[in-house]
């Protein structure tokens, strides 16, 4: 077992080596105000033999779950997904799935819908075959915490002592983001968690001889080259270091940050919602200036399967220009346009547009654009199953919006220590490519949750008594009634009265 | 008066009709290229695309959602050569429109020995209706079945039994519903040979048999055989050139379709609660009796078996309206387009008709059957746009009132047909005209 630590301390000012505190084998933070990440590797015959036995049967699995409670990133970790479970997952040649749907379902909670990952999961369409590091597959559910998970880990991963393991898992609950990634190459699993800024006053100590844990305290610092990113600071290796050792590097980044700039988003379905419901992003105007002229503004989507986009909507240029797209990019998934929610197979369906900015001329004297820049994507929803109430209400994650720029160098950025891939979006970008990440709103939906509910009509089950008896009867009358008009008797005024009643 | 020289002029009213879908195509080219709001049917869209995929030797039913014959996406190839091309298919319909109008003006001058005034003005209930010219001119197919019915028509009428059959097997092929027509067709074609039946049917060699054999005279098995034909080699042709996928799209599909989305249906609410899962928590067996599977029943036999049976012999065109007005009726899906099946038969049946002749029928049942549809519509467009669960009762009761309005009125179509005297044929029409 491997473990990494890094704290990212926003403003170096706050920091003071002497926060840290490094005995044998442990280090204490004293009210240390940072980000932080926590990376632990274990080796595939660490985990308990059912895990390695399912681990064994997959080529890769790569599992990004993300908070709805809206953070801010700090740089490295800048990279974002939509709120919820999301697993990528490319099988072994000729071999089964096996339990893959199970242990999501024991991991993450029982109610995820998975039936099978051959109908379940929506194939990843690669727009750029050179990019092999894309899974073949993509899961979503929305999953809104990891208390689940934190209880799993505790009662069939932590030993019963020490307590370390367990309190270390409780600490999962108020993670930004959790990252989980096997392959069959690497026969190891690597667990990463990411916390918002906070103060810590904590000390990581090794448990056990093997172990080795590697502490960084990290500044970003302003960079010496526009495609990298710069860091200072301190890193302590546990049982070596008697004191933190000051560091300095620089590394090539898939995604950028994007200092300096107010651009955050916000999302919000338009009311009604109805059966169509149209979803808009809203970002500020003034800011909307592309940071490199290579760059484009994108969002990418995932739509549970009673969303779904008409991917013919979006050939026609008037239209994309008056909902300020520029085009549908991508679309993966259920799209089957007519099938109600329960026949889809699929979880969903993943889609990635390319969004218009306002124009900026290039001279200074004129202003500005102002104001809101709003851009509406039309959706439609499927029918769901009949309820004992009027309306379903179904959450709908917030869409991740970043600038893709052109970058220079693409094979560097996955020597970058912080890289983070298998996000859903970067397979269908060429490999040159980074990425600069736009927040979304802190407000979220309101309610400050990076999630929309949408209140969904459906058949009320309470009001149904009398439809099949009705239906039923009123077809029998109608034809019985039929029947008699075509073969009974011609009886010339009580037959008119007769026709002349049914038209009535 | 102006109006009834217009309407005695052909010239004029064959030219206001092309003038109106001319106009019409115009706007809608118009609308296309200036508001993200289409004119064009998204239907049209579909087709082109099923063309453009041929064009480019794959299937047609690489297009989602493309339910039609392979014939379709060939008729309208040009669409998928540059520029303007692309609304080839609107005129090619649109031309369709003109030309079933043509002939609806022939047969009831040929057939129902009308007048050349009066047989405008009946022909003009289609060639100068705007939701026909709508209809074709945004690019729905359902314009460009009237010519092939309306052809069938008078081929029928014309005694012209291969081109009927080769018609009928074609229409089938294209629309299946007009599989319907055959039993009054081949039902009606016994008139002409009728009083030799009569001659024979008192002998005593009337067996079963003979009756049975006497059934299929040469007309009959002409257009069994035609139709047939027709309707097997274009299915052959079709699935060695498009394999299941043609099957499947052009005929399975309406087979096992249920179609949840809200339309006129009065079984549209019965579907979505049967289709539904996990409700079937507290029915009992006798309950979960799936009666709705049985809706074919009450809809073959009225517009297959009953209606031709008793009215074909009569009046065939009167007979082809309301069969077909009973299986859009009786549907387990119906939605505005299917109401211009019937209407292409209006023309035909109308003349004479209580519906014109008696305002006190007449009018109440045109208010009705749109003020049901208009009932319908809004509630459809509080569950659509303003998101109210609208199903239960707003819809079903909605759907099941026009369902007994089109009931009335398909009852006051039966019983007129009931006591003409065979039209088609006799002279009887023309004294009256």
């Amino acid at each position: 077992m491997k473990q990494r630590i890094t704290y990212i301390v926003k403003d170096a000012d706050d920091f003071d080596p002497e926060q840290l505190d490094v005995k044998s084998g442990s280090l204490t933070l004293k009210n240390v105000k940072a980000a932080k990440e926590h990376r632990i590797t274990f080796g595939l015959s660490e985990l308990p033999r059912e895990l390695q036995r399912s681990f064994q049967q997959w080529h890769e699995l790569h599992i990004r779950w993300a908070s709805e409670t809206p953070y801010s990133a700090s740089p490295p970790f800048t990279a974002r997904v939509s709120p919820g479970l999301h697993a990528f997952f490319t099988p072994l040649k000729d071999r089964s799935e096996g339990s893959l749907c199970p242990l999501l379902q024991e991991i993450f909670g029982h109610g995820l819908i998975c039936e099978d990952p051959k109908d379940t999961f929506i194939k990843l369409p690669v727009l750029s075959e050179r990019f092999s590091m894309s899974a073949a597959s993509e899961y979503y559910a929305y999953v809104p915490n990891l208390s689940n998970f934190v209880s799993y880990v505790q009662k069939k991963l932590c030993p019963p002592a020490p307590s370390s393991c367990k309190l270390g898992a409780a600490s999962l609950s108020s993670a930004s983001y959790l990252d989980i990634d096997y392959d069959t190459i690497s026969h190891a699993v690597i667990v990463n968690a990411f916390w918002s800024e906070a103060t810590w006053k904590e000390t990581i100590s090794l448990t056990k001889k093997e172990e080795t844990i590697e502490v960084g305290v990290l500044n970003h610092e302003s960079r010496p080259d526009p495609e990298d990113i710069g860091f200072g600071g301190f890193l302590t290796v546990l049982g070596n270091d008697d004191e933190p050792k000051p560091t300095r590097f620089q590394t090539a980044t898939r995604h950028y940050p994007l200092v300096s700039s107010p651009l955050i988003y916000r999302t919000r379905f338009s009311h009604p919602t109805g059966l169509h419901p149209t979803l808009i992003l809203t970002l500020p105007s003034s800011h909307l200036d592309a940071p490199d002229p290579t760059c484009k503004l994108h969002t990418h989507l995932t739509l549970p399967s009673y969303l779904f986009i008409d991917k013919y909507q979006f050939n026609d240029p008037l239209f994309l220009a008056s909902k300020n797209l520029v085009s549908l990019r991508s679309l993966s998934g259920a799209t089957d346009l007519e099938a109600p929610d329960w026949v889809v197979p699929q979880w969903g369906s993943a889609a990635l547009f390319e969004l218009a900015v306002p124009s900026f001329s290039p001279n200074e004297d004129e202003p500005k654009p102002s104001g809101d820049w709003n851009v509406s994507i039309p959706m439609h929803l499927r029918y769901l199953p009949a309820q004992q109430s009027s309306h379903t209400s179904v959450p709908v994650p917030w869409p991740v919006v970043f600038w893709a720029c052109r970058a220079e160098e693409g094979a560097k950025m996955a020597v970058n220590p912080f890289d983070r891939i298998h996000l859903g979006y970067e397979g269908l970008f060429g490999l040159k490519t980074r990425f600069m990440h736009v927040p979304p709103a802190q407000v979220g939906n309101g309610t400050g949750r990076l999630v929309e509910w949408i209140d969904v009509p459906v058949l009320d089950l309470r009001k149904t008594g009398w439809v099949e008896a009705g239906t039923v009867g009123t077809v029998i009358v109608a034809f019985l009634g039929l029947c008699w008009v075509l073969f009974g008797g011609l009886g010339g005024s009580k037959k008119g009265k007769e026709s002349e009643k049914k038209t009535q | 008066m102006a109006l009834s020289s217009f309407f005695g002029s052909s010239r004029a009213v064959f030219s206001a009709a092309i003038l109106l879908r001319a106009v019409f195509l115009l706007y809608g080219l118009w609308q296309d290229a200036n508001s993200p709001m289409k004119y064009t049917d998204i239907d049209y869209y579909v087709f082109t695309d099923a063309a453009r995929f041929i064009s480019q030797g794959r299937s047609p039913y690489a297009r989602d959602t493309y339910r039609y014959t392979p014939l379709l996406a060939w008729f309208i190839y040009p669409t998928t050569w540059p520029g303007h091309w692309f609304s080839f298919g609107k005129v090619l319909f649109a031309i369709g429109d003109i030309i079933a109008g043509w002939m609806m003006f022939h047969i009831l001058r040929t057939y129902q020995h009308m007048p050349p005034q009066r047989a405008l003005r009946f022909a003009s209930i289609w060639l100068l209706n705007p939701m026909v010219a709508t209809i074709s001119t945004r690019g729905s197919s359902e314009g460009l079945l009237g010519v092939f019915i309306t052809a069938l028509l008078w081929a029928v009428l014309a005694r012209r039994i291969k081109l009927a059959g080769m018609l009928l097997g074609f229409a089938v092929h294209f629309k299946i519903y007009p599989f319907i027509y055959a039993a009054s067709i081949i039902w009606w074609l016994d008139a002409e040979d009728s009083d030799n039946f009569k001659k024979a049917t008192p002998t005593s060699s009337d067996t079963q048999f003979n009756r049975a054999f006497a059934f299929f005279n040469s007309e009959r098995v002409i257009l069994i055989s035609y139709s047939l034909a027709t309707f097997l080699q274009l299915n052959i042709v079709m699935f060695f050139a498009y394999g299941t996928a043609f099957l499947e799209h052009s005929y399975f599909y309406h087979l096992i379709r249920i179609d949840h989305r809200h339309n006129f249906s009065p079984y549209n609410t019965l579907l979505y609660l049967k289709s539904s899962p996990n409700i079937s928590l507290d029915s009992d067996p006798i309950k979960s009796f799936e009666l709705e599977r049985l809706a074919f029943l009450p809809q073959l036999l009225l517009s297959a078996v009953f209606i031709p049976l008793a009215l074909a012999k009569k009046d065939l065109p009167s007979t082809m309206l309301a069969q077909t007005f009973a299986f859009v009726t009786f549907n387990k899906v119906c939605t505005s387009q299917y109401f211009l099946w019937y209407m292409m038969f209006l023309p035909f049946y109308l003349p004479d008709s209580t519906l014109l002749e008696s305002p006190s029928v007449g009018i109440p049942a045109l208010a009705l059957w749109l003020i049901g549809q208009v009932f319908w519509l809004q509630q459809g467009f509080q569950l659509e746009f303003n998101g109210n669960s609208t199903f239960v009762p707003g819809l079903w009761v909605s759907s099941i009132l026009f369902f007994l309005v089109n009931c009335g009125i398909l009852g006051v179509v039966i019983r007129d047909i009931r006591t003409r005297k065979g039209i088609t044929r006799g002279t009887e029409a023309t004294k009256k005209t």
